[in-house]
Formats: structure tokens, sequence, C-alpha cells
């Protein structure tokens, strides 16, 4: 048996990529089928009621707060996919166009840099920036140009949306930079030489071809930071709490696993639909490449 | 003939790399005109200035009596075929042809429709506009590229070793869809080229270039048969090289070629200046012949020995070794009915005409 599948190239493809499947098996789907069926059970107290129920999506829906969260979340994660989407391009087609490609590689790794630090002190410390007596409010107050320090960076979404857009900032970053780098350098010649100055030159040709990077990096964007459960939490205040605050509330503090299981089944499902639409875009886009 | 391009003392410096020197340069309207040269010896360089797509540090570049300084790319009347074809791939290849026809508002979405089209066919791609550009093969976006420049009607066309991707058959082919397309629309081609037999087939007028300077510039055959320089003979066809001294000079200019004699040639085949002493002879080798056995000449005669046989099918090259001559003789012979390929070894006789001389410092 053993020699049989070391003997054939797809065996031995399969006998590679077993130890990864299993893993995968026992830590994704086994936990993501453990969700889906508690969403389909109900908390009895201590106890879980085992049968068949759809009753922790009919709370869903008629419980207007959990709408208004899932609205909520999606809208700080298109926000911030946008925002740092739109920040990120010029970041890359400076990298791509007008560093020499000897520096190139340290201007990634500059990039990089961010991540040296955790997640959860890089979010401290926006904290400290933008806190009542943070860096912007004593800043600015020092130097005149407000009374009173601004409460509209801290302990709501705008804070929320602040600090995901700058942590997700290098992940938007690198898939336009390689699809900018991809382009071939003469297309942009031929369309000048065929009468197009730069600016038209970037919409007609650069941009379209680096489509694939842009929709890759909104979803890389978009689908963690609707789960994002940190920054809302430390950053967000009573205003900025996402759906991902309200699944943790119902697992540990209410006690009510099958809920919180059917409200991450509810925004996995949302996620998948907006993501769905994007892969299909990426596809035309993808289309007629080589 | 009118000119078309007019270069003067165009210089370009890369840093401290003086790509292009001193080049002076008038193209005709309506001409076939070639840049031949080594790679590295500028002449992409200079068609890109022509183009736009590159400044120069010094010198003017004027086409059609204009000024180009400060002229952008996009507004210069001078379209061109890119080595790699350049084709976008984000789009069909009638989307291709008609990219720079957006901002020809005059034309309505019908017009310009019809003129893909005819571009397309003039390049004998008709129907192939709904197809996505990836899918075409070598050949097909060239044809494409072409058909996307020709559209837009420029006064110079611009052809940056259009052929060098394309195997031999079909590079050919190529050429001679080239000269009759050139005709047809009476545009000036502007040719970069490596390869020396595509710029003899293809043009009325050929630069040789080296290192950032122009070689010689002179009609195919000129180049040919009076190569002005050592550098630009080698580089054109294949040339023995004979120590030579030259003993008078005047109309007619007495010299004793190494392995050959005492001869005396017509000024003409001096094409730069010489002085009484040593100087270099150079002989094409089909301009050499071996006179096999049954056949009579009238011209010169020297006694050889087969160095080397190297077969062609429809020509055999030999090397012959002459007395008096440090490198045999290179001599191409037409594979005729009842001509034997020799062997090496075997002892010949070389004709030799002192007309195909040609006398170089």
């Amino acid at each position: 048996m053993f020699k049989k599948l070391t003997s054939s190239e797809g065996g031995r493809g399969l006998l590679l990529i077993s130890p990864p499947f299993f893993y995968a098996l026992l830590l994704m789907a086994f936990p993501l089928g453990a969700i889906i069926l508690f969403s389909f059970w109900t908390q009895n107290f201590m106890d879980v009621d085992t049968t068949f129920t759809l009753n922790n999506y009919r709370t869903i829906i008629e419980q207007p707060i959990y709408g208004a969260l899932l609205q909520r979340s999606l809208f700080v994660s298109g926000t911030v996919t946008l925002v740092t989407v739109v920040l990120a391009f010029p970041i890359a087609y400076f990298v791509s166009f007008h560093v020499r490609s000897d520096r190139k590689a340290l201007w990634l790794f500059l990039i990089t840099i961010p991540f040296w630090t955790s997640y959860l002190i890089r979010v401290f410390l926006w904290k400290v920036i933008l806190g009542y007596n943070g860096v912007i409010n004593t800043g600015l107050l020092n130097i005149g140009l407000i009374d009173e320090p601004l409460t509209f960076i801290l302990y709501n979404v705008n804070a929320v949306i602040i600090t995901l857009a700058h942590a997700f900032a290098p992940f938007a970053i690198l898939p336009i930079f390689v699809a900018l780098e991809k382009i071939d350098r003469s297309l942009l010649e031929a369309s000048q030489d065929l009468g197009e100055n730069k600016v038209m030159t970037f919409f007609r040709v650069t941009l379209p071809l680096a489509m694939p990077g842009v929709v890759a990096a909104v979803l890389i964007v978009f689908i963690p930071t609707i789960g994002d459960y940190v920054t809302p939490e430390l950053m967000g205040g009573a205003g900025g709490k996402l759906i991902a605050n309200m699944i943790q509330t119902q697992f540990l503090a209410l006690n009510n696993a099958p809920l919180g299981a059917a409200l991450a089944v509810v925004a996995m499902l949302s996620v998948t639909a907006i993501s769905l639409v994007f892969v299909l875009l990426n596809r035309r886009w993808l289309r007629g490449r080589s | 003939m009118t000119a078309l391009i007019t270069l003067k003392g165009v210089n370009k410096y890369y840093g401290d790399y003086h790509a292009l020197r001193d080049i002076d340069l008038t193209i005709n309207a309506g001409e076939f005109f070639s840049l031949l040269g080594p790679s590295g010896c500028g002449k992409t360089t200079l068609l890109r200035t022509i183009a736009g797509l590159e400044d120069v540090s010094g010198g003017v570049v004027m086409i059609g009596g204009k000024d180009m300084a400060g002229v952008s790319a996009n507004l210069r009347p001078t379209n061109m075929v890119f080595q790699s074809y350049a084709i976008f791939p984000h789009l069909s290849v009638a989307e291709n042809v008609a990219f720079g026809l957006r901002r020809r508002s005059d034309l309505s979405k019908d017009d310009k429709a019809r003129m893909v089209e005819d571009a397309l066919s003039m390049v004998g791609l008709s129907g192939y506009g709904k197809r996505a550009s990836h899918a075409l093969s070598g050949g097909q976006r060239q044809r494409v590229a072409l058909a996307r420049a020709l559209i837009l009607k420029p006064k110079v066309l611009l052809l940056d070793e259009p052929l060098s991707a394309l195997d031999k058959k079909m590079r050919e082919q190529m050429q001679v869809e080239l000269i009759r397309l050139q005709r047809h629309v009476g545009i000036t081609f502007i040719l970069v080229t490596h390869d020396q037999e595509e710029a003899l087939v293809m043009s009325d007028r050929i630069a040789v270039m080296f290192e950032g300077e122009i070689g010689q510039l002179a009609d195919p055959e000129t180049l040919y048969r009076r190569p002005n320089s050592r550098r630009v003979a080698e580089f054109i066809g294949k040339m023995n090289f004979l120590s030579a001294d030259v003993l008078a000079l005047g109309d007619m200019i007495e010299v004793d070629v190494a392995g050959l004699g005492r001869v005396s040639v017509q000024a003409e085949q001096a094409p730069m200046a010489l002085h009484k002493g040593a100087a270099v002879a150079g002989v094409r080798p089909e301009t050499l012949a071996i006179l096999f056995d049954g056949e009579t000449t009238d011209r010169k005669l020297v006694d050889g020995v087969v160095d080397e046989v190297v077969y062609y099918g429809d020509m055999t090259y030999y090397d012959v070794r002459v007395a008096g001559i440090d490198q045999p003789l290179n001599i191409a012979m037409k594979n005729l009915i009842g001509r034997p390929v020799l062997e090496v070894g075997v002892a010949t006789k070389v004709v030799w005409d002192e007309r195909s001389l040609v006398l170089l410092a």
C-alpha cells in the first residue's frame, strides 16, 4: 500500500499534503462544523439543548441590535478597506515606479517594520496618539489650533477605522506592488507613443493592469477586519463595538454559545457573499492575462 | 527627396556613459531607413530620442521642419513598433488597434470600427478584432502592433528590432511584407536591427553604428561593396583581410597584397583616406573562386591547399591556405552541377580579381 503510494506522482503528492490536510481538518473544519452545529442548538441555563431549532437565527433577525451591529461591522470594514487601499495604492505605485530597482527591497522591508511589534501594542500606541491627553490633542493644544481636546478620535468608530487602516496597510501595499511590478513598462511607453499623456496612460493602462492586485488587497483587508475583535474592544468605546465583540459577549459573558455561534455563522456568510462578488470581479479582470 | 527628420549634433549621456556622440543625420520622406549595429551601439537609444521616449542631452531633433525639443512622445508625429510589441493584455485585438483613436473626436464610432478593420486587413488579420490579445502568436502580435501604429497615419514609423523574436521562416516572410507595406502606405520607416542581412534586404539607406557613432551611412550595395572602415567590413557580411603595402597613390593605386602580389586598383576601391605604406586589403568570399578541374578562367590565379570545408547545401565554404597569408582565405562556392565538394588537404587554384579588393587603412 505504502509502496503503491510512493511510486506514482499523484500518490507522492497526496502523501505530501496529508499532514497539513489533517492539521487543517482538525483545527479548521472540525471547529467550523462545531460552530455550525451549535448555532442550531439552544442554551438551557447551564445545559445545551441539542434539539434542532432555528430559534437563534430568528432572534438575530427579530432583534434590531444584531442587524445594527452587523451593519456597523460591514460599514467599518468597508471604510477601512477603502481608506487602506486608496492610501496604499500611491505608496505601492511610488515604490514600483519611482524607487531605484536596487532599493525596492529596502523599501518593502521598511513597509513591514510595523509588524515588528505585536498587534496589541500597536493598538495601545494608537491610544496614546489619539487619547484625550494624547499626542495629537496636546500637540494641537500647544500650538493653539484647538481650545479643548478633540473627542471624536477616540472611543468611537473613527478610532477603530484609523487603527485598523494603519494595521492593514502593508497587506494592501504588497499585492498592489506586485501587480504594478508585473506591468511591462513598454506598455506605458506604447500608450504615450499612441498619443496619451501620463494621466490617461494611468487610467487606460496602469490601473486596469493593477486591478488584480487591488482586488486582492480589498479581499485581504476586508475579510479579517470584519471579524476583528481587539481593536473595537480597546478603541471603540461604547459606540464602536462590532459584531465580533457581541459574539464574544454571547459566548463568555452571557453564556449563550448557541446564539454566539449563530452570529458567527451569519457574519461568515456575509463575508463570503461580499468576497464572492470581488472574486468574480477579479476573474473578469484576470480574463485574458497570460 | 525632402528631408523629414534632421538630427544635428545629438548627444545622449546616461550618467558618465556617452550613449550617442554628435549624431548628424538626415532621413528623407518616404524612405526605408535602417539603424544597424551591434548591441549597445546606441541604435535603439537613437530611435527612442526620435520617438520622444528619451530626452537628448544636447543637439537638435527636427521632424517635418519642427524642433522637437520639449515635445513629449504623445505629441510627436511618430509611432513605434516595440521590440516586445507591447500589446495591451487587458484589451482585445480591435481595442488595441483603436487605442490611439480615442482622442479623435471627429470620428464616429462606425468610422473608427471601419478604420480598425481596414488596418487589420492591411496587416492580414481580417476578422481577428474580437480575439483576446493573449491568444495571438508572435507574428500576429507583431501585426497588431503594426496596425495599431499605422492606423494613426504617422509621418514616421519606428520599428525597434521588430523581427528579432520571430523564427527564421517567419522573419523572412515578414521582411517581404514590411517592404510591401512601406511602399503601400508611403510612410517613412526607421528600422533598428542588429541583423545585417535584414538591413541589407529591407533598407533604402543604412546607418551603421558603433559605440554611439555612425560609422557609415550608405545604400546597401555601397555598404557591402565599399565599407569605409574595417569594423564596418567586419560587421557586414564576411570578409578576408590581407595585409597590404600601398606603393603609389593617384587615380590608380599601386598596392602589394600579401599572397596575391602587386596590383593596381581604382581609387574608388579605397573608400577611406590612405597613406603610402601598410594597409589592409579586404576581399569578400564570394568574389574569390576555386578553379575546379575542367574549368578555365582569364582571371588571376594563386595556388592553395584546402584547409577546411563547410557544406551548406546550396553553398560550400572553403578555407584555403595560400603561401604568404597568415589566415586561410575564406571562399564561397555555389554548388553548381558537376562541381565536387573538395576534401581537406587537396591542392587547388584560387581565382581572384583585383577589382573586388577594398583597401582600408
